[in-house]
């Protein structure tokens, strides 16, 4: 079929360039869900489907707040980018699976209308949603947030996670190999070490994230778990029991490298995870037990700066951005 | 082998070159053609015909001869039927077009005339003559008066380099032109080459395009300080600042020239240009034009004459299909839209696109994720994220900043930003009245003086 030029005198105007790579927040999103799908099957077998139901409540909480809010406001509808669903997915994962199911719903009004939409909605919120809910909700209910189930069990467990262990310089009974599988209690997504790294595998090929966070951020809690061991603790059993306890993997990978909350420079994300890993140790040794989420929420304050003293010096050289001429 | 040379940053777009494989072919001499006054970055030229003037193939139709500008010429032979301002192809502001009807008689004009002696001994000053007469400005796209180029490379440059890139998505011009008549390109080069005294000339050709390159060593042979380097396919390696860093390791500074760091460089149909008009006299009047994209029937390569217009071109080619959204004069990242199929064919037009409108369903602008994706394939080192949300709410200073300025706005961060943020045209849009502001003080600076 061929168009008579004639009758099509007028054409579409706009600014080059005129193609776009396939690439959108969608498919970006999409990777992440993918990435973080089988922790999930993986801890609905260790802790049972409560895990799922938790999960989805999460998922459709934060997908409706998002939903309304932007309805309310008369804002455009974001619901598609699917961010609301990897934010459920998130905050889900970072609650044990004994919580109330109410618990989800009340921490993804959190982080959808507070942290997230109240700032301007995706791309434009100073905190990472999923961890500033969690840390809410773990204030507010510590009780409930620090009862575990026990794995492939029906009991629960208060507060005896291994990082409360750590903390005293003993080494947990579970074996390495078993917590580095994810065969231990602990919150529903950051149990299995190995799902998550090969998530983060899948996402550093996808080319979704960069290893820079990920890498510094670990590799700075390993060099100084391995040095300054708590109490008389082995050292290298208790970097590799530090390493693989708490949500140290899930944080490092998923939570991170959160691209609202982190820096957009190579440089910048060096920093960035290192300063997160800081302040994890500090945390784990001289405060709660745990402190990959208040470690990364603080870092998430840093990152405007971070991107501003890393920025790349321009092509041709010259003055760095901020330097008067 | 050893790694293909190139720069950091930039992107990798699907190639598109489906016409790699489609001999130039002469496109038939059209009725019309509307040739614009202002083709090449300077100032427009004058026309020197009116209404009811015969012109022949080769006879200067205007031209302007106080600063930085290029002469015009006939591309066919017949009689003037109007002189008219219409807009430019850029869509800002209006341009004197002469309007010839073709007596298909092409006749060539006296004033088209071979240089008289060794084309390879012709001094900088012969050459440069030749150049301006002829009317030839860069063919890549920037369009800037090639006899100002060779001026400002004298005693400066040490390395002529033959710009072979061609890193565009869909456009083949180059790579035919390479493959069907090296010899021109090479005689070119020879040509700038000993009247600029220089040892050097490298023929930057990007990956793709092997087979082009091998025929260009061929044709070489074993004349000595020509040869041809390999470039990674990546866009924009055409640049001539990445071009210049893949091939010297040097970063030009912003506001230097090619010459402040020894090189000289020229698009390839541009030496072919500058051979032609050595040896024949033949002026600018016809180039080589590659026509695709989605909504095209019969994608082709084709020589065709100035100032044709883009309804002559797309009905030669089978007419354009039902779906077309965009026409594109030029390559998709860096070319310009055209709002009437009255478009025509200039110096600069490498290409015309016609492009379907089956991209993502129209919506309002996306949302900035922070992701950092456009930050590391920016080729200037710039943040486009920043520079993006500094130019949305109008914050001129903090865009100065982060050196704004040095945008080349070749489209990699809109190309890649996941969320959709027309990051490039924000900039664009910012740099234009920074520029403004800058020139309306310089000019209120003189008139106080």
């Amino acid at each position: 079929m061929t168009d008579n030029i004639q009758t099509r005198k007028f054409l579409k105007m706009s600014a080059s360039p005129h193609i776009n790579s396939p690439i959108n927040t969608r498919i970006i999103m999409l990777d992440v869900i993918i990435a973080l799908l089988p922790i999930l099957v993986w801890s609905i077998y260790v802790f049972g489907i409560r895990t799922l139901w938790i999960t989805l409540i999460s998922v459709a909480s934060c997908v409706v707040f998002e939903y309304i809010y932007r309805k309310i406001l008369k804002k455009s509808n974001t619901v598609g980018d699917l961010s609301a669903v990897v934010t459920g997915m998130l905050l889900a994962y970072s609650l044990p699976s004994t919580v109330p199911l109410w618990m989800p719903a009340l921490g993804a009004f959190f982080a959808i209308v507070i942290v997230k939409q109240l700032y301007g909605g995706i791309g434009k919120n100073i905190l990472n949603p999923a961890l500033a809910a969690r840390v809410f909700l773990f204030i507010s209910f510590s009780k409930e947030l620090s009862t575990y189930a026990v794995p492939h069990s029906s009991d629960v467990v208060a507060g005896a996670t291994p990082l409360a262990l750590l903390q005293k310089g003993t080494i947990p009974e579970t074996g390495l190999f078993d917590m580095f599988l994810g065969d231990m209690t602990g919150c529903i997504g950051e149990i299995s070490v190995t799902l998550i790294l090969l998530g983060g595998i899948y996402l550093i090929a996808r080319k979704v994230i960069t290893w820079h966070i990920p890498v510094s951020f670990i590799a700075t809690v390993a060099l100084l778990t391995l040095v300054f061991p708590a109490q008389n603790a082995p050292n290298v059993s208790f970097m590799l029991y530090e390493l693989c306890s708490g949500g140290l993997m899930l944080g490092a990978v998923f939570m991170a490298t959160d691209y609202a909350t982190s820096p957009v420079t190579k440089a910048g994300r060096l920093i960035y995870g290192i300063g997160c890993g800081l302040i994890t140790v500090f945390i784990r040794y001289f405060g709660y037990p745990e402190g990959v989420s208040f470690a990364i929420l603080i870092m998430n304050l840093f990152t405007l700066a971070l991107d501003k003293i890393t920025a790349p010096v321009k092509f041709g050289g010259g003055n760095k951005i901020g330097e008067k001429k | 082998m050893s790694m293909a040379k190139t720069f950091r940053g930039g992107i990798h777009v699907p190639e598109s070159k489906n016409t790699k494989d489609f001999a130039i072919c002469e496109f038939p001499s059209p009725k019309v053609v509307s040739i614009p006054m202002q083709q090449h970055i300077g100032a427009p030229a004058t026309p020197l015909v009116k209404k009811g003037d015969s012109v022949k193939i080769g006879q200067v139709i205007g031209r302007f001869d106080s600063g930085l500008s290029c002469p015009v010429h006939a591309s066919v032979s017949g009689v003037v039927k109007d002189v008219e301002m219409r807009p430019s192809y850029t869509g800002f502001g209006k341009t004197a077009h002469v309007i010839i009807e073709n007596d298909f008689k092409d006749e060539i004009s006296e004033e088209v005339k071979p240089f008289d002696g060794d084309i390879y001994n012709a001094s900088i000053e012969e050459v440069t003559e030749k150049v301006k007469e002829a009317g030839i400005s860069g063919m890549g796209g920037a369009a800037f008066p090639t006899y100002a180029k060779i001026s400002s490379a004298v005693g400066k440059a040490s390395d002529i380099i033959i710009n072979c890139a061609e890193c565009e998505p869909y456009i083949t011009a180059n790579h035919r032109l390479m493959l069907e008549e090296p010899e021109t390109i090479i005689n070119g080069a020879k040509i700038l080459k000993n009247a600029l005294k220089v040892d050097s000339v490298i023929f930057a050709v990007e990956a793709n395009k092997k087979d082009a390159a091998k025929v260009l060593s061929e044709n070489i042979g074993d004349e000595k300080g020509l040869k041809v380097v390999i470039l990674k396919t990546k866009y924009p390696q055409g640049d001539e600042r990445q071009l210049i860093f893949a091939l010297k390791g040097v970063e030009l500074p912003a506001g230097k020239l090619p010459a402040d760091v020894g090189c000289v460089i020229f698009n390839a149909e541009t030496a072919s240009a500058v051979y032609k008009a050595m040896k024949t006299g033949m002026p600018l009047v016809k180039r080589v034009v590659t026509v695709d994209g989605d909504a095209l029937s019969e994608p082709k390569n084709i020589r065709v004459p100035i100032g044709t217009s883009y309804e002559d071109i797309f009905n030669f080619c089978g007419g354009v299909k039902e779906n077309i959204g965009r026409i594109i004069s030029g390559g998709p990242m860096m070319g310009n839209a055209q709002w009437s199929y009255d478009s025509v064919v200039m110096k600069n037009t490498s290409a015309i696109l016609a492009l379907s409108e089956k991209e993502e369903k129209k919506k309002s602008e996306g949302n900035c994720i922070h992701c950092g994706k456009c930050v590391s394939v920016c080729p200037m080192h710039l943040m486009p994220n920043y520079l993006a949300a500094f130019s949305k709410v109008d914050n001129k200073e903090m865009c100065e900043k982060f050196n704004i300025l040095s945008c080349v706005e070749c489209g990699c961060c809109t190309y890649i930003c996941p969320g959709r943020v027309p990051i490039v045209q924000h900039i664009r849009n910012t740099k234009a009245q920074i520029n403004a502001q800058r020139k309306k003080m310089a000019a209120s600076a003189a008139e106080k003086m």
